[in-house]
This record gives C-alpha cells, sequence and structure tokens, in this order.
C-alpha cells in the first residue's frame, strides 16, 4: 500500500477539492481588492491575455485581469498555454493574435524585437524595483526552478543537489524535467559538479552528455500544470519544479516539497507582441500588475515574488519562505544568465530538439 | 463439427459483447460523468448532481465559445442547403460530360483530407483578412458542408420521377412555380436532412477552425481542444455530452422528417 | 437552350464558392511548396532526406497499415455476425458501430482519455481488482492511437463488408466442409475469397481516412506518433513554416488521390467480375 493508485488517487482528488475552494476564496478576496492604479474608461474593449495556463494564469485572472476588468470596464479572454515559437511566428507573420505575453526574463532578452515598446507615458512603472523593468516589457514575479520530491515516493532521504536527481541508482524510476533547453543544461552541469558561479558560458557538450546518461529515466513535461500533476499522483519521485508550483500543490495536501539548494532564479516579464491588435488597452493593463495590491495577491496565492517592494508588506507570514528573494533562498541559488541565453537560445534550441529526436 | 460450431458461435458472441462495449463505453462514460456530483473524474460516480452544466453554462469562456459556434453553424448550414440544392438540381439535369467533372470538383471538401482544405484555406484567408472573423470562418464551413448536402438531394433526386415536372409545366406554370409547387415538396425531406448534417457538422468541426479562429472567435470545439489539452475537467464532459445531444437530435429531427414522407431512414 | 441557362445559374453559387474558397487556396499552397524559399523541388527533398520527416511518413503508413489490418480482424466477425445473427442482434450491432459515427471525434478522444489515462477509469478498476499493481500506459502512445482509430474507423470495414457477406450463399462453405474440408481449410480456401472484394474496399478506405488522420493521433499519442497531418498543423501554427508545410500537404494530397483512384478501379474491375 505504498505507492498504488487508490492512493495517488486520492492525492489528486483532494488535490482537486482544495484547489476549487482555493479559487473561491481567491475570488472572494479580490472583491475587496479596489484598483488602486490609474484607471481609464476602456468599457467596450477587448484584449487577449496569454500565459503559462493552469493554477498560474488562473491565479493571474484574479490578481491582474479581474481588478483591470473592473477598473476599467476591458474584458480580458485567456488565452494560452504561451509556447516561443508560435509567438515568433504570429509576430512574423503580422498577425499577432494576443494582446499581453507572459514571458520569461531568458525568452525576453532573446527576442527584444518581436516587443512593442512600453508606453511610458500610460505605464506607471515607478512603483517597481527598476531593476526589474525593461523598455519593452515590466517584471510581474520573481520565482525559481527548484529541486521538487513527492515525499511518499523518496521517503526520508529527500533529494538534496542535481547530483541526486540524477542518480538513477539512488532515486529510481522515473523524474519529470523540463522539455527545454534552459534551465536543463545548468541543470545537467550542475549535477556533473559544475559549480554554479562556473556556468557560464555553459559547457554545451558536457551538459548533453551528462543528460545521456538519465534519458531513460525521465518523463518531459512542457506545461507546469502537468508536471504539478505527475508529482502529485507520485508518477515521479523528483524532478524540476517552480517553487511556486509546489508551494500551490503542497498547500492543497499533497505530499510534495522543495529544497533550495541549486535554485535558479528567473523573472518573468509582461510584454505586448509587436503588432498586438489591442496594444493600447494592452498598455494600460500593464497599470494593474504594477499595483502592490495585485501582487500581493498573486504572491499569497502562488509565492512567485512581487517586483514591486511595496507589495511585500501585503505578503502574509507563512508565504514569506515560500519566495524565492528572501536572502537564505537567494542565496542557496543563483539568477539565470538571460545574456547568455539571448546570444544562445536559438542555436540551443535547435540542438535540444535534435537531441530529443534521437 | 458440431462442437467446433459451438465454439465459433460461442467466439462470435463473445467479440459481439466486447465490440458492443468497445463501441458504446466512451459514449456512456462520458454521460455519466457530465452528471456527477464528485469534484473529480470518477467512476461509477458516487451522486448526481448537474453542477458541471452549472459551470459551462455560467464560465463566461464556455458560453461564448458556444454562441460563437451558433452564429457559425446556422448561417453556414443555411448557405450550404441553398448552394449544395440548387448545385444538386442543375447538376441532375446536366447530361454532358462536365456534369461528372463538377461534381467531384464540389465532393472533393469531402474527400481530401480535412487537413489540407485547412491549411490551403488558412494561407489565403489570412491574406485577405478573412483569418479570425466570424465570415472566414462561416465560409470555411460552408466549403467543408456543401459536399454533405449536394450528395443527399442528389441522392433523392436520383430517384425523383422528372414526370411530374414536366406535367406540371405542361399544364402551364412557370419554372418557379414548378419548382415552389411541385419539386420542393418533393425533395425538401433530403434538402432538411442535407441541412441537419450540415448543422452537425459545422457544430463537431475542429481542424479548420483550429487554424482560422482566434481567441475573440473561438468555437466551442476549439475550445474543448485546448482544454483537453491542458486538464481532463468534467466541465468537459458537460460540454461533449451537450455536441452529442444536438446530434442526436438532428437523427431525430431527420428520422421524423423521412418517416413523415415515407422515406427509409437514413444513415 | 432555357434549362442550359437556368443550369448555370444555379451551378454558378456553388462552383464559385468552391472555386474561390477551396480550389485556389489549394493551388496556392501548391505553388508555395515549389516557390519557396527559390523555386525548385527543394521542399520536397527535404521531406524525402530528413530522418525527421521520413520518420513522420513512415509513422503515418505505419498507424494507417495497423489500423486497416486491426480493422480488418475486428471488421470480419462483425460484418458476419450481422449478416447470420437474429434481426435484433443485428439492429443491436449496427447500432453500435453507427452511433460513434454520430459523435465528434473530439467527444470520443477525450472519452478515451478518461478511461485510458494513468489515473483512469480502466486503470483504477484494475488496481481495484488487484490485476495490477502499477498503473499501466494505455495512452499517449501508439497502442492509444490505434485504439481510438480502429473504434472511428470501423464503421468503413464492416459496411463494405456487411454488403458482399450477405450475398455470398452459405452452402458453398457447408459444401467444404461436407466434402472433408477443415472449417478453418474450409474459410481460407473457400470463404475468404468470397469476401474479398469487400475487404478490398474497406481496407482501402480504413488506409486512405487514415493517413490523413489528426485529432485522434494528436490527442492520444505521444511525441512518437506524429501522422502526417500534426506535422503539417505545427509547422505552420507553431513555425510558420508555410514552403515546407505545402510540401507535406501536396504529398499527402497526391498519396491519397493516387490511393483513391486505385480504389475506384478496383470497385470498377469487382463490378465487372460479379
Amino acid at each position: 500500500m505504498t505507492k498504488t493508485t487508490p492512493k495517488g488517487g486520492l492525492n489528486r482528488r483532494t488535490f482537486l477539492k482544495t484547489s476549487l475552494c482555493a479559487s473561491a476564496s481567491l475570488a472572494a478576496l479580490s472583491i475587496g481588492t479596489r484598483g488602486a492604479f490609474a484607471a481609464v474608461d476602456l468599457s467596450g474593449r477587448e484584449m487577449v491575455f496569454a500565459s503559462w495556463g493552469g493554477s498560474y494564469q488562473a491565479a493571474q485572472e484574479t490578481a491582474y485581469c479581474n481588478p483591470f476588468t473592473k477598473a476599467t470596464g476591458a474584458t480580458v479572454i485567456q488565452d494560452g498555454p504561451m509556447n516561443g515559437s508560435k509567438l515568433r511566428t504570429m509576430v512574423e507573420g503580422g498577425q499577432p493574435i494576443w494582446d499581453v505575453v507572459d514571458v520569461t526574463d531568458t525568452f525576453l532578452a532573446a527576442n527584444e524585437e518581436l516587443f512593442e515598446d512600453l508606453d511610458f507615458n500610460i505605464v506607471d512603472a515607478s512603483p517597481l524595483d527598476q531593476a526589474y523593468v525593461h523598455a519593452k516589457g515590466i517584471g510581474c514575479i520573481i520565482w525559481s526552478y527548484n529541486i521538487a520530491f513527492n515525499t511518499d515516493v523518496v521517503g526520508e532521504n529527500a533529494p538534496q543537489s542535481w547530483a541526486d536527481v540524477f542518480d538513477v541508482e539512488k532515486f529510481p524510476g522515473k523524474r519529470a524535467l523540463r522539455d527545454r533547453a534552459y534551465p536543463m543544461l545548468e541543470i545537467a552541469l550542475m549535477a556533473d559538479g559544475v559549480a554554479p558561479e562556473d556556468l557560464y558560458p555553459l559547457d554545451v557538450d558536457r551538459a548533453f552528455a551528462k543528460l545521456d546518461t538519465i534519458k531513460d529515466h525521465v518523463i518531459w513535461y512542457t506545461s507546469n500544470s502537468a508536471a504539478q500533476q505527475l508529482f502529485v499522483d507520485g508518477e515521479v519521485g523528483t524532478g524540476v519544479l517552480l517553487n511556486g508550483r509546489t508551494f500551490d500543490v503542497n498547500k492543497k495536501g499533497a505530499p510534495v516539497d522543495l529544497t533550495w539548494n541549486q535554485n535558479i532564479r528567473s523573472i518573468d516579464y509582461l510584454v505586448i507582441p509587436k503588432g498586438a491588435p489591442n496594444a493600447e488597452v494592452a498598455q494600460h493593463f500593464m497599470n494593474a500588475t504594477v499595483d502592490a495590491d495585485n501582487q500581493a495577491l498573486m504572491a499569497n496565492t502562488l509565492a512567485y515574488a512581487p517586483c514591486n517592494p511595496a507589495a511585500f508588506a501585503g505578503v502574509e507570514e507563512s508565504v514569506l519562505p515560500w519566495l524565492a528573494t528572501t536572502p537564505e533562498n537567494a542565496e542557496k541559488g543563483f539568477l539565470i544568465d538571460a545574456e547568455y541565453w539571448r546570444d544562445n537560445l536559438a542555436a540551443l534550441t535547435e540542438r535540444w530538439t535534435e537531441w530529443k529526436l534521437t | 463439427m458440431f462442437q467446433s460450431e459451438r465454439f465459433w458461435g460461442g467466439l462470435r458472441g463473445v467479440i459481439n459483447v466486447l465490440l458492443v462495449i468497445y463501441m458504446l463505453a466512451p459514449l456512456v462514460v462520458t454521460l455519466v460523468i457530465s452528471f456527477s456530483s464528485a469534484l473529480y473524474l470518477t467512476f461509477p460516480p458516487p451522486g448526481f448532481s448537474l453542477q458541471w452544466y452549472e459551470k459551462m453554462f455560467s464560465n463566461p469562456t464556455w458560453t461564448r465559445a458556444l454562441w460563437t459556434s451558433l452564429k457559425i453553424l446556422v448561417p453556414a448550414a443555411f448557405i450550404a442547403t441553398i448552394c449544395g440544392t440548387a448545385a444538386a438540381l442543375a447538376l441532375n439535369r446536366m447530361t454532358s460530360r462536365w456534369a461528372l467533372v463538377i461534381r467531384g470538383v464540389l465532393m472533393a471538401p469531402l474527400i481530401i483530407p480535412v487537413i489540407i482544405t485547412a491549411a490551403a484555406i488558412f494561407g489565403v484567408f489570412r491574406i485577405w483578412g478573412l483569418y479570425g472573423t466570424l465570415h472566414g470562418l462561416i465560409i470555411a464551413h460552408v466549403i467543408l458542408t456543401l459536399p454533405f448536402v449536394l450528395s443527399t438531394v442528389s441522392a433523392n433526386l436520383a430517384v425523383f420521377d422528372r414526370r411530374l415536372e414536366d406535367a406540371a409545366m405542361n399544364c402551364g406554370a412557370t419554372p418557379w412555380m414548378t419548382f415552389r409547387r411541385v419539386t420542393l415538396p418533393l425533395i425538401s425531406p433530403s434538402v432538411m436532412s442535407g441541412m441537419l448534417f450540415a448543422m452537425v457538422i459545422s457544430f463537431d468541426e475542429l481542424i479548420v477552425s483550429l487554424f482560422l479562429s482566434t481567441p475573440r472567435v473561438r468555437p466551442v470545439t476549439v475550445q474543448m481542444w485546448s482544454n483537453i489539452k491542458g486538464d481532463t475537467d468534467p466541465t468537459i464532459a458537460a460540454i461533449a455530452t451537450v455536441l452529442f445531444m444536438f446530434s442526436l437530435l438532428a437523427l431525430l429531427m431527420d428520422g421524423i422528417a423521412r418517416r413523415r414522407s415515407g422515406q427509409a431512414p437514413g444513415l | 437552350m432555357f434549362l442550359k441557362n437556368r443550369n448555370i445559374w444555379l451551378l454558378a453559387p456553388a462552383v464559385l464558392l468552391i472555386g474561390i474558397c477551396f480550389l485556389f487556396p489549394v493551388s496556392w499552397l501548391l505553388q508555395r511548396s515549389v516557390s519557396e524559399p527559390v523555386w525548385g523541388l527543394q521542399n520536397y527533398i527535404t521531406i524525402f532526406s530528413k530522418t525527421i520527416y521520413l520518420g513522420v511518413l513512415w509513422n503515418t503508413v505505419a498507424i494507417a497499415g495497423v489500423t486497416t489490418l486491426l480493422c480488418a480482424l475486428i471488421g470480419f466477425p462483425v460484418a458476419y455476425s450481422m449478416a447470420h445473427s437474429s434481426p435484433w442482434i443485428r439492429k443491436v450491432l449496427i447500432f453500435s458501430v453507427l452511433i460513434p459515427f454520430w459523435t465528434s471525434i473530439l467527444v470520443r478522444s477525450f472519452a478515451w482519455l478518461v478511461i485510458l489515462q494513468r489515473g483512469g477509469i480502466l486503470n483504477d478498476f484494475l488496481a481495484g481488482i488487484g490485476l495490477i499493481a502499477e498503473p499501466l500506459d494505455l495512452v499517449y502512445n501508439r497502442f492509444g492511437v490505434l485504439l481510438g482509430m480502429v473504434q472511428v474507423l470501423l464503421p468503413f470495414m464492416v459496411f463494405p463488408l456487411f454488403s458482399v457477406i450477405t450475398r455470398i450463399d452459405g452452402s458453398y462453405f457447408s459444401a467444404a466442409t461436407n466434402l472433408g474440408a477443415t472449417p478453418i481449410r474450409a474459410f481460407f480456401r473457400v470463404y475468404l475469397p468470397l469476401c474479398l472484394p469487400g475487404l478490398a474496399t474497406g481496407a482501402m478506405l480504413v488506409f486512405i481516412i487514415s493517413l490523413g488522420y489528426f485529432i485522434t493521433p494528436a490527442l492520444l499519442g505521444g511525441r512518437g506518433d506524429i501522422m502526417i497531418a500534426q506535422l503539417i498543423f505545427e509547422r505552420i501554427d507553431e513555425f510558420g513554416d508555410w514552403p515546407l508545410a505545402s510540401a507535406l500537404a501536396i504529398v499527402l494530397l497526391v498519396g491519397t488521390g493516387l490511393l483513391f483512384v486505385l480504389v475506384n478501379a478496383l470497385i470498377k474491375i469487382r463490378g465487372r467480375g460479379i
């Protein structure tokens, strides 16, 4: 009775049940939040918001979109999941269907030409930590890739390093890893003994050689929601998962936990694709995401750290240890090198695809 | 020999039962789950509830998608029925070799894989500014459903007694009068069933809509598609049931129309 | 003369619509496949020389082939039962084979996911009765694709077979067994050859339709089960790679077209033979 389906099923059930309750209470919370940002009348207007789906996008809908709709009257249509090549195709084809997109700092750095300049006459980015303000986008959350594990599966001795995650003898069964060059190359190198400060520029050959050793023991995921399910169901014992997604299932009672060792920090930006049909509404939308109350709501829902320092005042005590930005968590990890990926993302993505196919 | 015949008969019985389960299980499971009181996908469900239908009709994403589907299927089926019936009448009277060629061309969207039609229409509609518009989706659905109307009406015309028309004309009726009073009443069951067929095809259509729709104009099948790829939420079972009931209703109406006109039931 | 004019007038809407919104787009696709990046056959050469595309072409043919085979294996006993059972059983069988025909493929694929996924009904059931300890991988792989596709395509096999079997005189079979042939031998030497025309038509139909299949493999398959239609979709939707996607579409079109001509010829020969 250690790892059978009825148990996994039970986990998923409680998971789903609590997630429904959580979203209900979240909705109740958001009614209390008043739009403190400069509101203009945009009633009758529409815009399309594309993000990464699942609990993250649901939280964004509650924290950003609903307050925005309330304050301005504009309708926000949800779409996704965000897909880098699809985004590039629609911008280059001249007919993007997304107005605001959530992208990683890595993707933004590598694809600046795809996005509209922000109009800082409309967007008031002054409340934000200026490190997270980009000419083409504004930071919304700071998050991290973590070593996560299902405590029912791995038992007492949880993995403590990426080397453990890559150790198929110590942790038999499958591990869940992200189907993407970043952060997998960094992770593979750390598993092979490279210290975080020596990672960049990446030794790509060495990384792929290390990945070769576990290729048959991996479930590759492309969606974070799917990854959550893999951990909750105990289909994988360990692997990589975002801190917020781990917080999400942990809070809902699933036996899933993480370690901050060797975490990789990253930032998500909200950007406007070039040629977006409702760019003007999109510019106004940014103000709803800068708002401290809204950012605090996001942090309390999914433990993603705000980019607006004022928002920390609204973050619950219990959530603080889950944030990637607290000094003790931050010093165990490092910030992903967006500059490196700006120059190498295209080539390494191609190599990644080829490697996956062989 | 008796022994072996009995064996083969038994084997056939087993195969038949397995087949019925295999063909019907997905449908039954979907119907049952859509009325489940559980918050998760479980079978059999612990109780009866309409919560997923409530969720579907209160979620703007789904109501918007259902509404979009209706706004596509009604005009598309209407146009396809008129064009298809007219073409069937004309082709029925043509005797030249061209009739065969034209019929082949009109039936082509039914024969060639939909993915090709979808890619081709998407490519051209993007240039013409029809991508992501209701008009574009309606036109594309007309293209896809017209062959069904054409073939249904043609099949009826093949057994239609032309002398009735001649008689009417000889009695001094104008061509339009003849059509209104003689031809149309006789072929109306097949026109009706062609239109129902067109509606069902349009409502269920996914591939072309996947290419042509945007989040702002998104029929229900495309919304289902993107949801199925993420989660298997029981709301989708409710939507699936609505789609199925729509087909069933069309089938039933078709049966009634045919029975009233004394024709054999169709597919 | 008057009738002729009226015909043209009646045909015009349908022909114009199909011409402008179907024939033109398809020829536009054909043109893009040979005109970009430069005029020539380079896109076709890519498809037939790169392992990725050859792999997908092979997948397509293999999945279509196995689907056809499975449809034949399941369809034969079913069609036989339909022809030789009491009217009541026949009705149930016809209903079972046809009702899924009336439900969208999307709905059916969703249902299969609910039944087959790791936390799904079948795995829960099997674990519940203690038959398995670990959930089985029944979907997102070749098995799932075949299960879904056979269910969708079975009617196209059953009905041609059914129409042939009802016309076969059962006494041939009894004659063979009375003369000492074992039932199995009698089946293969006497009965099966008589069913061959229906089997051939059904097989061709199933095979052709399978080649262009998209929804079922996309939803029930894994990364290793990508078929040509899904590749066309991804190439356009994700990468905007029109030249290559167009060439793939034309390959599929020509393949289907050739097989279709073959089926027509086959039906003609069969018609002459009987």
